[in-house]
C-alpha cells in the first residue's frame, strides 16, 4: 500500500482570509448593541419629538417661538441635551461610520432587496451625519441664540431656507434621516429577536414604512410653512428675551398706580 | 453548420500564492450538463481554447447531489453549487460564456478549490455538536415533539457550503464575522434536548468579537442558501437568546 504523508492541515492560528470567532471576546457585541439601542432610544425619539415640535411652523411664528420657548423652559433642559441628544448622537455617527466602513456591499454582484436595504441604511446614515453636523452647528451654536431669543427661531429658519441650495439639502436630508430611522426600527426589531418570523417581519416593515412615511411628509410640511407665501418675511423677533436668571417683571404703570395709592392709603 | 459548444472561462490559480489567470475553453455541447460535469469534460481533454494544452482544474465536489456542500463556487460571478448549476439554464441560447471563478472570501488553494476551514473552526467555537461522548452507555435520548423536530429539521439541512458566508456583506477580513451557518447551527443544537446542556456556552461564544452582533440584516444569506435554510430567523432568535444571556451573566454571575 502506497503511504502518502496526509497534508499538513492549516493550523487554526495561521488561517489566512476571515478570521474564526474570537468566542467570547472583546467587547464590540456591547458596542454594537448600544448604538442599535441609541438609535431608537434617545435618538429616535428626540427625532420624532423634532419633526413634531418643527411641524408647529405651519401654525406660523408665533406658535413655533412658543414651541421653542416651551422646549428651552425645560427642567435641566441644557443637562438634558447633553445627555439624551448630543452624546448618544456623537456616539451613534461615530459608531455608525465605523460600522459602514466595515462593511463590503455586494449590491452590484447580488441585488436583492433586503441587500438594497443594508447599502441605503448605510448611505443615509451617512447623509445624515454630513448634514446634521452642519445643521446644529448653524441652527443650534452659529447665529442668534435661540434659547435667549426663541422668538427668533421662525426668522432664523426661514433665512436659511431662503437658500434653494440649502433648502434642497434639507429636503434631501429629510428624506435620509426619516428613511434611516424607519428601517432602523425595522432592523431593531429584527436583530434584536422582536421578529424573528418571516411574516412578521414583513408585517413590520408595512409599520416601519408609515411611521416612515408619516415622519417625512410632516417634516416637509413642516418646512413649507417656512419657504411658502403664507408666512413671507416674518418679524425678526415675536418674543420678549428670555434669560434663565430669575428676573422680577419690571413694574408696570398699573402697578406703580396700585402701589402708590396702597401707599397714600396706609399715610391716611 | 459548425457544431454546438459551451463556452467557459475559468479564473485559475496555481496555488495559495500563485498569480491568478483566465484560461478559456470551448467544449462540446450535451444536453443536460451541470458545471461539475463541465469540469469532467475539460478534464478529459484539457486545452484551451487557443489550442494550448493545460492541466485539469482543481475544483472539491463529491456527492454530485447538493449534499456533501463542497462544490461551491463562484458562478457567473454568484456563489452557486456547482452541483446543482445547470449549464442550459445558465447558458440559455448558447451564445454566453460562462465564468468560474473560485469563492472570494476564502484562501484559494488550487484554481477553484479554496479552504473553507473558518467554518470548521466556528463550528467549534460554538460546540455545535450534542455531548453525548463519555465512558459509558448513555441510553436512548429525551424525547423530541415533533412541532420541535419540524422546527429544527430545516436547520439540520446545513451542508457547510459557506455560500451564507460568501455572499454576506459583512462577513470579510475586517469584521471577521462568523456568518450565518455558525448562527444557525447554535439554534439548532440549542434547542436539541440533549444539546441544550451547552447553551449558555454557545451564546456566551457568540457575543464575543465577531459574533452575533456583527449581522447587518441584508439577508443575502437567506436568499443565496442552497438548502434553504430559515437563517435570518436563526440569526433573529439567536440574536435575542445571546442578548438575554448577556443581560443575565451582568446580574447574576
Amino acid at each position: 500500500m502506497a503511504t502518502v504523508a496526509p497534508p499538513v492541515p492549516s493550523s487554526s492560528s495561521t488561517i489566512r482570509g476571515v478570521q474564526p470567532l474570537r468566542a467570547g471576546q472583546g467587547n464590540s457585541f456591547l458596542w454594537r448593541k448600544l448604538h442599535s439601542l441609541s438609535g431608537i432610544v434617545p435618538i429616535g425619539a428626540f427625532l420624532v419629538e423634532h419633526i413634531l415640535s418643527n411641524f408647529e411652523a405651519i401654525h406660523g411664528p408665533l406658535a413655533y417661538a412658543q414651541q421653542v420657548k416651551f422646549l428651552n423652559s425645560l427642567p435641566l433642559v441644557r443637562v438634558l441635551e447633553w445627555a439624551f441628544i448630543f452624546i448618544p448622537l456623537a456616539f451613534h455617527a461615530g459608531y455608525g461610520v465605523f460600522i459602514a466602513f466595515r462593511g463590503r456591499s455586494n449590491v452590484n454582484v447580488y441585488p436583492w432587496a433586503g441587500n438594497w436595504m443594508y447599502i441605503s441604511q448605510r448611505v443615509t446614515g451617512l447623509i445624515a451625519f454630513v448634514y446634521i453636523i452642519q445643521h446644529v452647528w448653524r441652527q443650534r451654536f452659529a447665529g442668534v441664540s435661540l434659547p435667549d431669543h426663541p422668538g427668533a427661531a421662525f426668522a432664523k429658519v426661514q433665512h436659511e431656507l431662503a437658500n434653494p441650495w440649502m433648502l434642497a439639502i434639507y429636503v434631501i436630508a429629510m428624506v435620509a434621516t426619516t428613511w434611516h430611522f424607519a428601517y432602523g426600527i425595522w432592523l431593531f426589531a429584527a436583530k434584536w429577536g422582536i421578529t424573528p418570523g418571516e411574516q412578521a417581519r414583513k408585517k413590520f416593515g408595512y409599520v416601519c414604512a408609515a411611521i416612515g412615511i408619516a415622519l417625512c411628509v410632516m417634516g416637509l410640511w413642516g418646512m413649507w410653512a417656512f419657504v411658502g407665501p403664507q408666512y413671507q418675511n416674518a418679524p425678526a423677533d415675536v418674543l420678549p428675551a428670555q434669560s434663565s436668571r430669575l428676573v422680577l417683571p419690571a413694574p408696570t404703570d398699573l402697578m406703580q398706580r396700585a402701589m402708590a395709592s396702597e401707599r397714600t392709603g396706609n399715610a391716611k | 453548420m459548425a457544431a454546438k459548444t459551451i463556452k467557459v472561462e475559468i479564473k485559475r490559480q496555481s496555488g495559495p500564492d500563485g498569480a491568478a489567470t483566465v484560461e478559456k475553453f470551448e467544449i462540446p455541447y450535451r444536453p443536460n450538463m451541470n458545471i461539475t460535469s463541465l469540469l469532467g469534460e475539460i478534464a478529459c481533454d484539457p486545452v484551451t481554447v487557443e489550442g494550448k494544452a493545460t492541466t485539469p482544474i482543481t475544483y472539491d465536489s463529491n456527492c454530485l447531489e447538493e449534499i456533501c456542500g463542497s462544490c461551491a463556487m463562484l458562478i457567473n460571478g454568484k456563489a452557486k453549487m456547482a452541483c446543482s448549476a445547470l449549464v442550459d439554464k445558465l447558458n440559455g441560447d448558447g451564445s454566453g460564456t460562462i465564468t468560474l471563478a473560485p469563492l472570494s472570501k476564502f484562501p484559494v488553494v488550487r484554481d477553484l478549490s479554496v479552504d473553507r476551514s473558518v467554518l470548521f473552526q466556528n463550528l467549534k467555537a460554538v460546540k455545535a455538536w450534542v455531548p453525548i461522548d463519555g465512558t459509558y452507555d448513555l441510553g436512548s435520548g429525551p424525547r423530541q415533539f415533533p412541532q420541535l423536530q419540524e422546527e429544527l429539521y430545516p436547520l439540520s439541512n446545513c451542508i457547510s457550503c459557506t455560500i451564507c458566508m460568501e455572499v454576506c456583506p459583512q462577513f470579510n477580513d475586517s469584521t471577521n464575522f462568523v456568518g450565518a451557518a455558525t448562527i444557525a447551527q447554535v439554534k439548532l443544537f440549542n434547542n436539541n434536548p440533549t444539546g441544550a446542556v451547552l447553551k449558555a456556552e454557545r451564546l456566551r461564544a457568540l457575543a464575543g468579537d465577531g459574533g452575533v452582533q456583527e449581522c447587518g440584516f441584508a439577508q443575502n444569506c437567506v436568499e443565496a442558501c442552497p438548502k434553504q435554510l430559515p437563517l435570518t430567523e436563526a440569526i433573529s432568535d439567536v440574536s435575542r437568546d445571546v442578548m438575554f444571556q448577556q443581560v443575565k451573566d451582568f446580574f447574576v454571575r
